[in-house]
């Protein structure tokens, strides 16, 4: 119990809040069997970088912690393998609960995931302008977004070494011809009336 | 000898099927048990040991009310008992008829074997060519296709595998005995007539037909055939749907109209299935799907052919039907998940590590590897393989695999060659039945078996090595990765095979998962009367359940049959007197079957003969051919008519299997049974036969002073046979029931429907102990309903009768004579004789001081909650959050066992209070929960309705504590690895169930408490509810913790027990028992000490120790302990056995 008693005595007991019905809950409801086995955790290849198993992810869900659960990076580094869907002796949708944590961050435009939020956003843009991605004016996009001068050079070695090798085309951003823009226009109003 | 009084059917000759059997038999009935396998004994014929225990002791269960009645034998060798008639390879084809008089045909498989005439002597599978995986050994190794289904059956006679036989015949022209016929000659009279437009399909059916002995005839369109069946007799025709001209379907309708008895089977394209379909309405049989292979079509046609065989024959009638069909297990290989099993070769279910275990297994029992036979250092044990699992639709506990890998872990240490390190990855650890946590604590604290919490889900091969690499997390969430020898599958439950068509074909409903289901508040009752459910056939159980149930379900078989007047069965022998010996000299007649010619080919028969005819005892020596034949017995009763001795001795093979044979010979020959021994030298006529041709003069003399020896012991014992008959105890039919909860109202209905009288006696006003406060259990039946209809029975019963307020303040006697005082509140105290006693004292909820209880009105017990609940005291709509925690002051010492409803009991509550008020937060703080079979299903539903569950460890209990009225609980949670705090409006304590069993009843009835207080079964597995004296039952919470239902069973059980003794006025004693000889006797007492039944009591007027005939089991104990001889066990004096140390050493 040495691994109990040590985690005692550097934490005090924290007041655990009742669990509150709010935009979790339709994820509560995913995972509400959830016996804590730990397959996922067990399964999860990108477990040893997160810092909430994802054992304790679906605990804290449980718990309706948000602060918990919006402080750690562990639903943001699923890279959406379906290996705890699969493996989940309860059958439980997990990678679909990780997707819908990813939502309600960029909804809520959350401060933690500011970077993973604007990178999907400049890569829909990109897709919503010429129905692909075009990687050059993704990352521009992704640099304007970020506002920052010196993003750009921390991917320039990446960036001078994809283009050696002909990985990414030199291309001017453009509006392009926005053909898709309706689409998309039209999935928008389909999400908010399914919020509503 | 005892009238049978009415017939039942058992199906499945498990360990369930045998005890349904024996408790049927012992009460009178007679009894067939068929069993689809070619042996008896289900799944333990493959399991050698079992937990908790770690011993076999089948043979516990043999009869101890009239046991001469059955063989006293190893029972999981075979099982010998005159009412009781034993059908392998035989299955259920048909039930007609009501409850009470059901008209059942039974159809039986053809092994191709004659067991009558097998004499297991092995000569046909050393010619055999055909090599199969042997299904005994779980496929891990391989026999041949003519093979022994269990190498310890008695008798055990060889079958075929008809799937695999090649037909070569090679074993029927070695065979000593002609026991085995390949080509069944009686098909031959079966004419099959094949109509099919194309040329291919009638040959080759021809072909295949005519292989097995078959009479076939092909036409091509359906003119030709009404042609041919216009002149020739058909039973069986099988037709082509699609054919040109005439079709199928225009066939079967002009055949029908002719030949009204004749069987069509149509043969279908998959495209016009909904046409044999159509078919089957206007009368085909069967239809079965092109293309067919031989290995389906020819099963059919031979069932077919059995069908029509049974239907001859009149049908047999029976009063009820119990099935003890047993269970499947989980198929790992065929899974989403296979962890491995079927293609690492180390990988093992948990079946297949049995195997490995037994000494009759593929390693002999050696722990080694077999991919490459290194000894076996590290082995994990995966639980929940096949259970727990909605991904497989498996939304339930299998009950056993947390205590057989317990069990395997702590045998494979024992076996181990080096020091073995065992895992057990499991989820909770289900050990709910009475010794079961102990069992658990030892195994991890004594002799090391490690624990470790957590599903495994892949099993990696390393592919250099063979060894097997499984990673998992602890709670704290790091990743272990462990290398191991060997991976055990725990393996669940599944239906048995053929469960859906045969609840189909009786009309009893399924569960969702495919087990059949009983009523509510029963085990056994389905919605079909007289058609009952014994042992995992509804749902997989341990021994001890399932013999619980089994008896519990013998008692509504044999309730059936009694309600319905019984007296079906006319074969009622009467006793026939016995020839007047006691004062004639031994005239022993000596016969020695020769097994065919093998004896004489060895021995000087005459000098064999004239070496014994010197004792002056024996009258006369004769050899026969076969006695095991019905010709030969018949020459041997023959020879006994015309000599008239008056003992006989037997020497043949298979002793055991003459006991039904020795009573008939006995009755006609008018002397006691006891005075005719059969004894063994089959292993004589074997040896002689595995060695060579022509044996040598020193092996054939060694052979014929063994046969003197084996022969002349039997004299010595038999020639002092003392031929008076034996005892009997006489029994007052009457019951007392110590108890008026449930489960004694259960027991006493149970006993008073059988037509004998009990009192039933209960200490408060009213009847219904626990059952006062209940209000409903968690499938949602009231029962409160169960409790007033229970009450209305018991009170209306005209043989029941009540003694309220009233308690038992003494009692003496034995077992067929008891004597209680009986005192009430305010009345006279009155003694009442009776025959039995059922000790159903019941239980309560423990008292506890743990966790703040009675500091707080916030804090209460589970009791208390279900009762504030009930009467609306407690409202849910006002609570906010609600903490419950399990296993207050239990599964630790003092109290370290599992209570068992508790769990189900906090489910049902919280369930309750999310469905009132979904608001409420409600925390359950467990340390396993114990959700056993079906009861998982709630766990699921209570996680989906936001229980949230907290485990805790007994080394880090949660904390309650109490400041202004405010209630708050802290506990760690393990997966966070933090200590949280609740605020909670309530917590509800799960303080579990202590017994109401006083020390005062248990001395007055000579019974023993175990350390726990709660009774003392004879035995936890095999006698769940006797107590080793006999005549003393238990049953409901004085015997364990159980729910409703369970305690239901136990009482039922405990009846049908209590019955067996009952049913007699004069109880026969067994022919083997202790006698005392007064005159030696020095009153000193070791023998009732030293006499484990207590048979024995010390007469203080008559100053002499008196044995109960009838509890004494012939033990010997006593005979052993007397320091003056006077302890005698009848059948073993002094006499008799140095005549058989002389002869044995001659």
């Amino acid at each position: 119990m040495n691994r109990l008693g040590k985690l005692e005595s550097e934490q005090e007991p924290e007041t655990a809040p009742a669990p509150v019905i709010d935009s979790l809950a339709s994820i509560r409801d995913m995972v509400s069997t959830c016996i804590q086995c730990g397959t996922c955790t067990g399964s999860c290849p990108n477990a040893f970088a997160m810092d909430l198993t994802p054992r304790q992810l679906w605990y804290n869900v449980l718990r309706g912690e948000k602060e918990t659960i919006f402080h750690s990076k562990t639903f943001s580094l699923c890279s959406v393998c379906y290996y705890c869907t699969l493996r989940c002796p309860r059958g439980l949708p997990l990678t679909e609960a990780m997707s819908a944590l990813k939502q309600i961050a960029a909804k809520e435009n959350l401060a933690p995931y500011k970077k993973s939020i604007r990178f999907y956003k400049s890569f829909m843009e990109s897709v919503c302008r010429h129905g692909r991605v075009r990687e050059m004016e993704l990352m521009t996009l992704y640099f304007i977004s970020m506002k920052s001068p010196f993003l750009p050079l921390q991917f320039a070695p990446l960036g001078m070494k994809l283009m050696g090798k002909g990985k990414i085309s030199f291309e001017i951003p453009s509006k392009g011809n926005g053909a898709l823009k309706a689409i998309f226009r039209k999935v928008e109003e389909l999400e908010k009336k399914e919020e509503k | 000898m005892k009238k049978k009084i009415g017939k039942a059917l058992v199906v499945g000759a498990g360990i369930s099927g045998i005890r349904a059997a024996l408790d049927l038999a012992e009460f009178g009935y007679g009894v067939t048990l068929i069993d689809r396998l070619p042996n008896i004994g289900g799944i333990l014929s493959q399991l050698d040991y079992q937990f908790p225990t770690d011993h076999c002791g089948m043979c516990k269960m043999l009869p101890l009310v009239d046991r001469d009645l059955s063989s006293q034998y190893c029972l999981r060798k075979g099982l010998f008992h005159e009412n009781i008639e034993i059908r392998l390879s035989t299955e259920l084809a048909s039930v007609k008829g009501e409850p009470g008089h059901f008209q059942i045909i039974l159809r039986q498989k053809n092994n191709l074997v004659d067991s009558t005439r097998c004499i297991g002597c092995g000569e046909c599978v050393k010619v055999c060519p055909v090599e199969i995986p042997d299904s005994f050994n779980a496929d891990l190794s391989v026999q041949k296709a003519i093979y022994l289904p269990v190498p310890h059956a008695i008798p055990n006679s060889y079958i075929i595998d008809t799937m695999a036989c090649t037909k070569c015949g090679e074993c029927e022209v070695i065979c000593p005995t002609g026991a085995i016929k390949i080509i069944e000659e009686v098909y031959k009279d079966f004419r099959i007539l094949v109509v099919d437009d194309e040329f291919i399909v009638r040959d080759s059916l021809k072909e295949w037909l005519q292989d097995d002995g078959f009479t076939v005839d092909t036409v091509a369109s359906g003119p030709e055939a009404l042609d041919l069946l216009s002149k020739q007799a058909y039973q069986l025709m099988l037709t082509d749907i699609k054919m040109p001209g005439m079709n199928g379907v225009e066939l079967l309708q002009k055949a029908k109209e002719d030949f009204p008895d004749l069987c069509v089977v149509m043969m279908t394209a998959y495209a016009t299935v909904e046409t044999a379909v159509e078919a089957m309405k206007i009368g085909a049989l069967d239809y079965f799907l092109k293309p067919f292979d031989p290995d389906t079509l020819i099963p059919m046609v031979i069932r077919i052919y059995q069908d029509l065989e049974a239907a001859k024959e009149p049908p047999m009638e029976v009063g009820a039907i119990v099935f003890c069909g047993g269970t499947a297990y989980f198929d790992p290989a065929g899974s989403q998940n296979t962890f491995g099993y079927g293609v690492y070769p180390n990988v093992v279910t948990s079946l297949e590590f049995e195997r490995i275990l037994s000494g009759t297994g593929p390693t002999q029992g050696r722990l080694i590897r077999l991919s490459d036979g290194k000894p076996v250092q590290r082995v994990a044990w995966l639980q929940c393989v096949g259970s727990r699992d909605i991904q497989i639709d498996a939304d339930f506990c299998s009950s056993v695999c947390c205590m057989y890998a317990i069990k395997e872990a702590l045998l494979a240490k024992e076996k181990a060659e080096t020091d073995l390190e065992t895992v057990i990855f499991y989820m909770d650890m289900r050990t709910f039945g009475k010794p079961f946590q102990r069992y658990r604590d030892r195994a991890e604290k004594e002799r090391g078996v490690r624990f470790e919490r957590g599903r495994i889900h892949t099993v990696v091969l390393d592919e250099t090595s063979d060894d097997l690499i499984i990673s998992h997390i602890d709670y704290s969430g790091a990743c272990r990765e462990e290398v191991f020898d060997m991976v055990v599958l725990s393996i669940g439950q599944k239906p048995a095979s053929g469960t859906t068509a045969l609840s189909e074909m009786v009309g009893i409903p399924l569960n969702q998962w495919g087990f059949p289901q009983a009523q509510p508040f029963s085990l056994t009752l389905t919605d079909q009367e007289g058609i009952l459910l014994g042992g995992s056939f509804s749902g997989l159980k341990d021994i001890n359940e399932s013999v619980i149930q089994a008896s519990a379900a013998a008692l509504s078989a044999s309730r059936v049959i009694h309600t319905a007047g019984g007296g079906l069965n006319s074969d009622h022998i009467p006793d026939e007197p016995l020839l007047e010996i006691s004062q004639a000299p031994p005239k022993i007649m000596v016969a020695v079957c020769t097994c065919g010619d093998l004896l004489p080919k060895l021995l000087d028969t005459k000098q064999l003969a004239r070496r014994l005819e010197t004792d002056p005892a024996v009258d006369l020596v004769v050899f026969l051919e076969q006695t095991c034949t019905v010709a030969g017995w018949e020459n041997l009763v023959e020879l006994v008519e015309k000599h008239k001795p008056n003992r006989i001795l037997i020497g043949a093979c298979l002793p055991y299997i003459y006991a039904r044979k020795i009573k008939e010979l006995g009755r006609r020959a008018g002397l006691n049974p006891a005075l005719i021994d059969v004894v063994d030298i089959v292993h004589l006529a074997q040896g002689s036969r595995f060695k060579a041709e022509t044996p040598s003069t020193d092996e054939i003399s060694d052979i014929n002073k063994e046969l003197l020896a084996t022969l002349g012991m039997g004299l010595g014992r038999l020639k002092w046979v003392n031929p008076a008959p034996v005892i009997s105890v006489q029994i007052i039919q009457k019951a007392l029931i110590v108890g008026g909860g449930i489960a004694g109202m259960t027991s006493a209905l149970g006993i008073a429907d059988h037509g004998f009288q009990v009192d039933l006696i209960e200490q408060e006003e009213v009847l219904g102990g626990n059952l006062n406060w209940l209000q409903r259990t968690i499938e949602g039946n009231s029962t409160k309903t169960l409790l007033k209809e229970t009450i209305l029975k018991v009170e209306r019963h005209p043989l029941i009768q009540v003694h309220t307020c009233s308690s038992v303040v003494g009692s003496y006697g034995q077992v067929g004579r008891f004597y209680t005082t009986i005192e009430h509140k305010e009345k006279d105290a009155l003694t009442v004789e009776h025959g039995v006693t059922i000790l159903a004292t019941g239980g309560t909820e423990a008292v506890t001081t743990s966790y703040g209880y009675g500091t707080d009105k916030a804090i209460v017990t589970q009791k208390e909650l279900e009762q504030k609940l009930g009467d609306k005291t407690l409202k849910p709509n006002i609570l906010g959050s609600v903490v419950m925690i399990q296993c207050v002051d239990s599964r630790e010492e003092p109290r370290n066992y599992c209570s068992r409803i508790c769990c189900a009991g906090a489910l049902k509550h919280a369930l309750y209070l999310k469905e009132q008020n979904p608001e409420i937060a409600v925390y359950i703080l467990y340390r396993d929960i114990m959700t056993h079979g079906f009861t998982e299903t709630y766990y699921t539903q209570a996680r989906k309705a936001g229980v949230i569950f907290i485990p805790y460890d007994v080394a880090e209990k949660p904390r309650v504590t109490v400041t202004d009225g405010s209630v708050q609980v802290i506990a760690l949670e393990p997966i966070i690895g933090q200590k949280i705090l609740i605020d909670a409006d309530l917590v509800v304590l799960a303080t579990g169930i202590v017994p109401a069993l006083s020390k005062d009843l248990t001395e007055a009835f000579g019974i023993t408490m175990d350390q726990d207080g709660f009774f003392e079964e004879a035995e936890y597995k095999w006698r769940p509810v006797d107590s080793l004296k006999d005549g003393v039952f238990s049953c409901g919470l004085t015997h364990s913790p159980r729910n409703i239902t369970e305690s239901i069973a136990t009482a039922e059980a405990a009846s049908q027990r209590a019955l067996r003794i009952l049913s007699y006025e004069q109880m026969p004693a067994g022919r083997v028992v202790a006698e005392i000889r007064h005159s030696l006797c020095s009153l000193c007492e070791q023998c009732i000490d030293a006499c484990p039944y207590g048979a024995r009591i010390l007469d203080l007027d008559l100053e002499k120790v008196l044995v109960n005939a009838a509890m004494c089991q012939g033990c010997g104990s006593c005979a052993a302990v007397c320091p003056n001889s006077a302890a005698v066990l009848v059948g073993f004096s002094d006499r008799q056995m140095l005549d058989v140390i002389d002869f044995a050493l001659e």
